[in-house]
């Protein structure tokens, strides 16, 4: 409420970067990932179906594929811009203003950079590329 | 006021005002700031379940005799929770595309509705292409 | 038959002498099915307690002075029809989130600071000559934004909204729809002076989407809508460059 503010104000660029990623991660995961849950974390282990990831051949047959890993890649890491800044302004709404502040934005964000780059090593040191 | 209002009326400057803060439990006095609570929590277990899927995928790096999927009770509860939350957010964040999508067809927009059923259209088609991969792929 | 009667409890705060807020209960007849809130605090004030401050005018729906949290909602308390909460009592808030002056009356300076800051008028890069005519609009065109005009600025969706009560720096929920509604407009030309308060850190971005601005609004503006495609232009105008509106 500071209305004597000298500031000038200017479109923040990075909050646009973080909101698209947020948007993308959030309708993703949306279209695609109760569907995972459902089959690898609930009918796969309880036997119902079989599911490639419950036998080593078919899982690394399958994490082979190239475009498999693009996808993992990309449902994995927009995921945590999504998760990321959901929390931020989670914990903005319990009371944790603190949570606005730049080093925070850098922590939550440079931690789902830091998911992705993981993402990134594991499946390109799982399984070979292959197209069979 | 409310009772738990951390406030105090302001000293000195004129006109004096009483400036009230909001109680840390703001989101439980209506349901629909809750329901929205809900909605922006779901992220976690969303990302914890996925976490499990990254780790799924490294452990299969180490070679078939170290791969044992995993079966425990605990992760299936784990994972029936996370779907319910993954469920929660696929339906509000599909339903609000149509708050925020906005198309036009012919010089006409679209209307809400037609863009979340579309949406929901969405969202049963990619289900049904994965769920075939998963399984259909499987020995 | 025995006089309905009713129980209004409103806010009371006198700056030189209290120190906090406090309710103040009030009996009174509940003569007709027809009576608003509005109607039991003129009530109040003219036969029980004169000292008793709000604010009102019109009396039905259009100036947006009378806005009070009615049993924790906002309301314009000229709509809100005592029926609906008869036999319960009835509590009248000043409208949260905001400074309180006197009893109901809240200060709402930062809104109209908020309200000036997006330029609330059809802003060209030429005015036409008058002798050129006016500016035509088809109706199509006017849909565009016609939702858009009907915000009274009657600050019920600022009471609603938990970013702007956790944040008053956040530009809210009114002032953005009211931009959006002179972006949409084919006549105005302004989009480029309102963008850096709309887009900027205490612009769009801060609407985490709660939704309840566009539940409270009397008028059916749905501001929240006018936020999030505010975020979703501005974000496609940046990643698609030449998708910029440049008339």
């Amino acid at each position: 409420m500071n209305h004597e503010s000298t500031k000038v104000p200017k479109p923040a660029i990075s909050h646009l970067i973080w909101w698209f990623l947020f948007a993308n991660g959030g309708g993703l995961a949306a279209l695609v990932l109760p569907v995972h849950i459902l089959v690898q974390g609930v009918l796969g282990p309880l036997g119902v179906v079989h599911v490639v990831d419950r036998n080593y051949d078919t899982w690394i047959g399958i994490l082979g594929n190239p475009i498999v890993k693009l996808y993992l890649l990309g449902l994995i890491s927009l995921a945590f811009f999504h998760f990321a800044h959901r929390l931020r302004y989670f914990l903005v709404d319990l009371g944790v203003p603190a949570a606005r502040t730049f080093p925070v934005q850098l922590i939550f964000y440079g931690g789902a950079v830091v998911v992705t780059a993981v993402t990134i090593w594991v499946l390109v040191t799982t399984a070979p590329i292959s197209f069979g | 006021m409310t009772e738990g209002d951390e406030a105090e009326a302001s000293t000195g400057a004129t006109p004096r005002v009483y400036k009230p803060e909001m109680p840390r439990g703001w989101w439980l006095r209506r349901r629909h700031y809750l329901l929205y609570m809900v909605r922006e929590f779901t992220a976690v277990p969303m990302a914890l379940w996925l976490l499990w899927l990254l780790a799924e995928i490294h452990r299969a790096a180490s070679g078939p005799k170290a791969y044992y999927p995993a079966a425990s009770p605990a992760f299936i509860v784990f994972s029936v929770i996370c779907l319910g939350f993954a469920m929660y957010h696929s339906i509000t964040f599909l339903s609000l595309a149509g708050v925020i999508i906005h198309l036009k067809f012919m010089g006409k927009p679209v209307p809400p509705r037609t863009i979340v059923g579309a949406m929901f259209g969405l969202w049963l088609v990619a289900s049904v292409v994965i769920a075939a991969v998963l399984i259909g792929f499987a020995r | 038959m025995a006089e309905k009667r009713i129980t209004i409890r409103t806010t009371r705060f006198d700056p030189d002498k209290d120190k906090v807020p406090r309710l103040q209960s009030y009996d009174i007849p509940f003569s007709d099915d027809s009576m608003v809130v509005l109607d039991a605090l003129n009530h109040i004030k003219a036969h029980v307690d004169g000292s008793l401050s709000y604010r009102w005018s019109c009396r039905m729906g259009i100036c947006g002075s009378c806005g009070m949290m009615v049993n924790g909602v906002p309301k314009l308390t000229c709509s809100a029809f005592m029926r609906d909460y008869w036999p319960r009592s009835i509590t009248v808030e000043p409208l949260q989130n905001f400074p309180i002056v006197r009893d109901l009356v809240i200060d709402m300076e930062d809104f109209m600071h908020k309200l000036k800051s997006i330029k609330p008028w059809i802003i060209r890069k030429q005015e036409y000559p008058l002798g050129a005519g006016e500016h035509r609009q088809t109706m199509d065109q006017i849909d565009e934004f016609r939702q858009f005009s009907e915000c009274i600025n009657c600050m019920l969706c600022y009471a609603a909204c938990p970013v702007y009560g956790l944040n008053n720096e956040f530009l809210g929920p009114a002032a953005t729809a009211l931009a959006r509604r002179y972006n949409l407009d084919s006549r105005d030309q302004g989009l480029k002076d309102r963008l850096p308060v709309l887009a900027n850190s205490e612009g769009v971005w801060e609407c985490s989407f709660v939704g309840e601005c566009s539940v409270v609004c009397p008028k059916g503006v749905d501001p929240a809508k006018a936020i999030q495609q505010t975020k979703l232009d501005t974000t496609t105008r940046f990643v698609l460059p030449y998708g910029n509106r440049e008339e």
